[in-house]
């Protein structure tokens, strides 16, 4: 089985990018690693120099132990209803109108859909690394108790709350209809429209075995994983980061690193003798900003007792290799063995 | 922009939605405006930018002039339930209030017209001169926005379908509502503004948004050489990575010209110090 690298964080810290610098580093130390991404997984073909990237993993041209694959979550959505219904309900779910709103609104089905791809790629024992750059819309937490939602979800929380209570038949739900509560809802909603939901809801429900299992095992794939949690000193990022250290249900691992991106130089905030105006000025600028990123990053250690990770800020985003494995060169403080990045 | 009755602040995660929501709302405050703040979707952003730890469902007041709320359901579907479709004592309808989040939750447009619902009641109430919503990330405003005429194609009959007919007129109209697309000039905000703006075109359920771009550099006034000249330590990296930074930013804003640039605002620590410096900056044009 392979290893599962985790890569967590809140949007727009440079996850993306850092999930492709660690797999690329894991490669030269010859890992043999697989890096996926969920869509829109642009960002990652432009890191890693690629012209197109598909769902399934295909190795990279330039690096020998490196493969890459992003997930499309909506097709995993329909995929996850024909691997656990049967045909004829499978279809009729996919063609339900309501099932692109389920898929779209829920936002751990997403993630479920990307950790079911995940798993089988864990299972396909084909990489000894397998890198995940999780969900953007999940951004952290959610990614984890994403199959214990589903399961609740497809095991009918909803079609019970529909109901008021017990899990009816299908000849039943015409009958529970019939009640004044729903009747004043059917007024209201105008329409069929309960029952129309309600079977949607009882489509679903055939699911729930397979599905039940399954999250089961992915489970037991995040227990094992190792996480990283990417954060920048922005206040959003650091409210993603410390969930991982509040709170934490029991299906998530304690986090083994937390990163923070786009760090500056400790030293900036003592400008030298001037030389030109606005170049001392300048400097005083981005000190006071370097300033602010150490407090930030000394209060978030205290406060959760953890060691706190820094990759410099580069101007430029990278978009080559060599770049990518710089950025992780110029860390400081990252646990590479730990991650499992770097052999014992 | 603040002459409206209703902005509606988006962007993508991490671009300053909150910090920029918070901002208009002290500057409207500023020019003696009653405002009402909306957190729409998640609370806490909105919240720590006015100096709160969380938002209540009812209105509350943050400062003279200013008052704040989120919108949470279930409180916000019993008022829809009451004050919009007249369904009276929903607290006794348990079954009713039941199918109605089951609905929320798998319907499309449910939801959001909740949602929507309650920002927008809050415009045609007139308690207030001006509502400012702290929206949906990017990725989820055109369904919030189209979230009335979805219901309505959903449901051919009925209260709900009534309810929808009000809410697309407000938005549709420019005198009323305006709004706010927040971005960073970086290359991940600018392509999902692009994509978001041509979506806002395709469906005219709004008039064309106002792009503000967050977080911009100020150029830096010294020529290469005498970055040069000042030899290795932190005064040459840090011009170097302004220079860099400075250039990227311009390379997106070309791709993307905002309509208003908001300023990096170094070293500034706490969201309220953060909100205050925006608005002063909105101020002075």
């Amino acid at each position: 089985m392979s290893s599962v690298l985790l890569v967590t964080g809140g949007g727009g810290v440079g996850k993306t990018t850092l999930s492709a610098a660690l797999a690329v580093t894991a490669a030269r130390n010859g890992v043999r690693t697989l890096v996926v991404t969920v869509d829109p997984a642009r960002r990652l073909a432009t890191a890693l120099g690629l012209k197109h990237l598909g769902s399934e993993p295909s190795p990279h041209n330039d690096e020998a132990n490196l493969w890459a694959a992003m997930l499309d979550a909506s097709a995993s959505w329909k995929a996850i209803a024909r691997r656990h219904a049967s045909a004829d309900v499978a279809s009729r779910l996919v063609d339900n109108p309501f099932f692109e709103a389920a898929a779209q609104h829920f936002p751990a089905s997403q993630s479920y859909a990307s950790a079911e791809e995940m798993a089988n790629f864990v299972e396909a024992r084909a990489w000894d690394l397998v890198v995940v750059d999780t969900p953007p819309s999940a951004g952290g937490i959610e990614f984890f108790s994403a199959p214990a939602e589903m399961r609740d979800l497809v095991g009918g929380r909803l079609l019970r709350w529909l109901t008021g209570g017990g899990l009816p038949g299908r000849r039943a739900l015409f009958r529970l209809t019939a009640r004044p509560a729903l009747r004043v809802a059917g007024t209201v909603l105008g329409s069929d429209l309960l029952e129309r939901v309600a079977e949607f809801l009882m489509d679903l429900r055939t699911t729930y075995d397979g599905l039940a299992r399954r999250a089961a095992q992915i489970e037991e794939h995040f227990r094992e994983a190792r996480t990283v949690v990417i954060a920048t000193a922005d206040p959003a990022p650091l409210r993603e980061a410390a969930r991982f250290y509040r709170d934490l249900p029991d299906m998530v691992p304690r986090p083994d690193a937390v990163v923070f991106n786009r760090v500056l130089p400790a030293d900036w905030h003592n400008p030298e003798p001037p030389a030109d105006g606005a170049l001392v000025d300048n400097l005083v600028r981005w000190g006071a900003e370097a300033h602010r990123q150490t407090e930030v990053r000394q209060e978030f250690a205290a406060l959760w007792k953890t060691e706190v990770a820094t990759v410099p800020w580069r101007p430029k985003t990278p978009t080559s290799l060599d770049d990518l494995a710089a950025l992780i060169t110029d860390a400081h403080g990252l646990p590479l063995e730990g991650l499992g990045v770097a052999l014992r | 922009m603040l002459e409206r009755r209703l902005i509606i602040v988006t962007g993508k995660g991490g671009v300053g939605r909150s910090a920029v929501s918070a901002a208009l709302a002290l500057r409207a405050v500023h020019l003696g405006k009653r405002v009402l703040t909306v957190a729409m979707t998640d609370d806490l952003g909105l919240a720590l930018h006015l100096g709160r730890e969380r938002l209540d469902y009812d209105a509350r007041e943050i400062r003279p002039g200013l008052h704040a709320l989120a919108v949470h359901r279930p409180a916000a579907l019993d008022e829809y339930l009451k004050v919009q479709l007249g369904v009276p004592g929903v607290t006794r309808m348990g079954p009713l209030a039941r199918a109605f989040d089951a609905l929320a939750s798998t319907a499309p447009g449910v939801r959001e017209v909740i949602t929507m619902g309650k920002v927008l009641w809050e415009v045609r109430k007139g308690t207030w001169d001006l509502v400012i919503a702290d929206g949906p990330p990017l990725g989820q405003i055109g369904s919030h926005l189209r979230a009335p005429l979805t219901v309505s194609e959903l449901v051919p009959v009925g209260r709900v379908r009534e309810q929808a007919g009000w809410m697309m007129d407000l938005l549709r109209d420019p005198s009323v509502s305006g709004m706010l697309l927040a971005t960073l000039a970086e290359e991940l905000p600018t392509t999902e503004t692009k994509e978001a703006l041509t979506w806002l075109e395709e469906h005219h359920v709004m008039e064309r948004p106002l792009v503000a771009a967050n977080r911009t550099l100020p150029p830096l006034q010294v020529t290469g050489r005498k970055i040069k000249e000042a030899g290795p330590g932190p005064l040459r990296d840090a011009a170097r990575l302004h220079q860099a930074l400075y250039e990227e930013q311009q390379r997106w804003m070309k791709e993307l010209p905002p309509d208003v640039q908001l300023p990096y605002l170094f070293g500034l620590h706490t969201p309220p110090e953060v909100a205050a410096r925006l608005a002063d900056v909105w101020g002075e044009g």
